[in-house]
């Protein structure tokens, strides 16, 4: 008789307990984070049947804080990914995504907060050089990147005879200018200056002439 | 009597052997990360040792050890001893510590000299857009001078017309070089009337 109410008890005591741990009205676990370097329009987060859209924060490329509006179960899993880049920023996610903690089990960590960044998509500012026969030229990209030395053009230099400077970031300008003439030639830039599109630069002329 | 100057004397050259080889028979490596690093001159010690005259890289920013291996529980304070002529101060940060491993977390930041780069605008009758590389400025009509973002010492600039006024043809002469030691005033933008 007294075993019979024991073992109920028991039943019951159980079963509170696993409501505890795993109940319908558990919904804990907030999936949310930040997103740095944002400068353009159109990004959309989602996971676990939610989109969520962000903006530009005030100051581009800072970052944004996001929060998705239903909370997980604890063990629910979560898998953050961009929907959709903000524009000229295809690169977003994919380098944060190798540290950050974008994909996981809710209940894992105490919290989740979950980083990711957004670059600015680069590309590429190349041209080609005419009449270089000695060494010397040195190209650069305004105050930006440094200097690049260009060897004169020799028997077995591919033709067209092309250079290529370090990438720029779209909608940042660009001015490729001859910061040391070779000796003995004059040489000029056409089509040097620019601000970067959503393509590769390649028209870039570098046209050097004996004195 | 004698004997024991010759004691002492043996004890104190014994001292100073072991002192004078202490950092050297090390297997841990002694470095961290610099910036601002574009030309030679940046000598750091090591515990006021000798001298590291560190190499300058591509883009002035890299890592860096000291050639000198260090022991583990070796105490260590890095410290500047000379900095290249292009910089305003080298800072150096979590310089001092005892080894445990490889010490790769000391932060050297050097702060490169900066110089103006500007020059006299003549006849601007409708506003001109002027870049050097990223740095992109709007110069309005009538301006008689213009000036452009600071460049570093010894780094290469160029300034180019952007945009042309409405109207107007504008040439830029000595627009391109080097920054030297002091301030470039002679980029002189000219517009056609």
């Amino acid at each position: 008789m007294k075993q019979s109410l024991i073992r109920p008890a028991l039943v019951l005591a159980l079963a509170a307990t696993l409501s505890a741990c795993g109940g319908s009205d558990d919904d804990n676990y907030t999936v949310k984070g930040t997103v740095s370097g944002i400068v353009y329009p159109g990004a959309v987060l989602t996971t676990n049947g939610m989109d969520l859209p962000l903006g530009v924060p005030a100051t581009p490329g800072g970052t944004v804080s996001f929060e998705f509006p239903n909370k997980l179960k604890y063990g629910d899993e979560y898998d953050v990914q961009f929907k959709s880049y903000p524009a000229n920023q295809s690169q977003c996610g994919s380098l944060a995504n190798t540290i950050a903690n974008n994909k996981d089990t809710a209940g894992r960590l105490a919290d989740i907060n979950i980083t990711l960044a957004c670059d600015v998509d680069a590309y590429a500012l190349n041209g080609t050089i005419t009449g270089l026969t000695v060494d010397g030229l040195v190209l650069a990209n305004g105050s930006n990147t440094g200097t690049l030395t260009i060897g004169k053009e020799t028997t077995t230099t591919p033709k067209p005879y092309t250079f290529t400077m370090p990438v720029v970031q779209f909608g940042v300008s660009y001015n490729v200018v001859v910061v040391t003439q070779p000796a003995g030639l004059t040489c000029s830039v056409a089509n040097g200056t620019g601000v970067m599109g959503a393509a590769n630069v390649t028209n870039v002329a570098v046209t050097c002439v004996p004195n | 009597m004698k004997n024991s100057y010759l004691r002492a004397g043996a004890a104190l050259a014994c001292a100073l052997a072991l002192s004078a080889c202490g950092g050297d028979d090390g297997e841990l490596l002694l470095g961290g990360y610099m910036s601002g690093v574009t030309k030679t001159g940046l000598v750091l010690t090591n515990n006021g040792g000798s001298d590291y005259a560190v190499q300058p890289l591509n883009g002035g920013a890299g890592s860096f050890n000291f050639p000198e291996l260090i022991s583990t529980d070796d105490r260590y304070s890095v410290e500047v001893k000379a900095m290249p002529s292009n910089v305003e101060r080298c800072d150096v940060e979590f310089g001092s510590g005892r080894a445990g491993y490889h010490v790769s977390s000391i932060i050297v930041t050097c702060i490169l000299k900066r110089h103006a780069l500007g020059g006299p605008v003549s006849n601007l009758k409708s506003p001109l857009v002027v870049v050097n590389g990223s740095d992109r400025v709007e110069i309005p009509a009538g301006a008689t001078s213009f000036k452009m973002t600071e460049v570093p010492e010894d780094s290469p600039f160029g300034v180019s017309v952007l945009t042309q006024p409405a109207g107007q043809t504008c040439t830029v002469s000595n627009g391109a070089g080097l920054m030297g030691t002091s301030d470039v005033s002679n980029i002189a933008i000219t517009c056609t009337p």
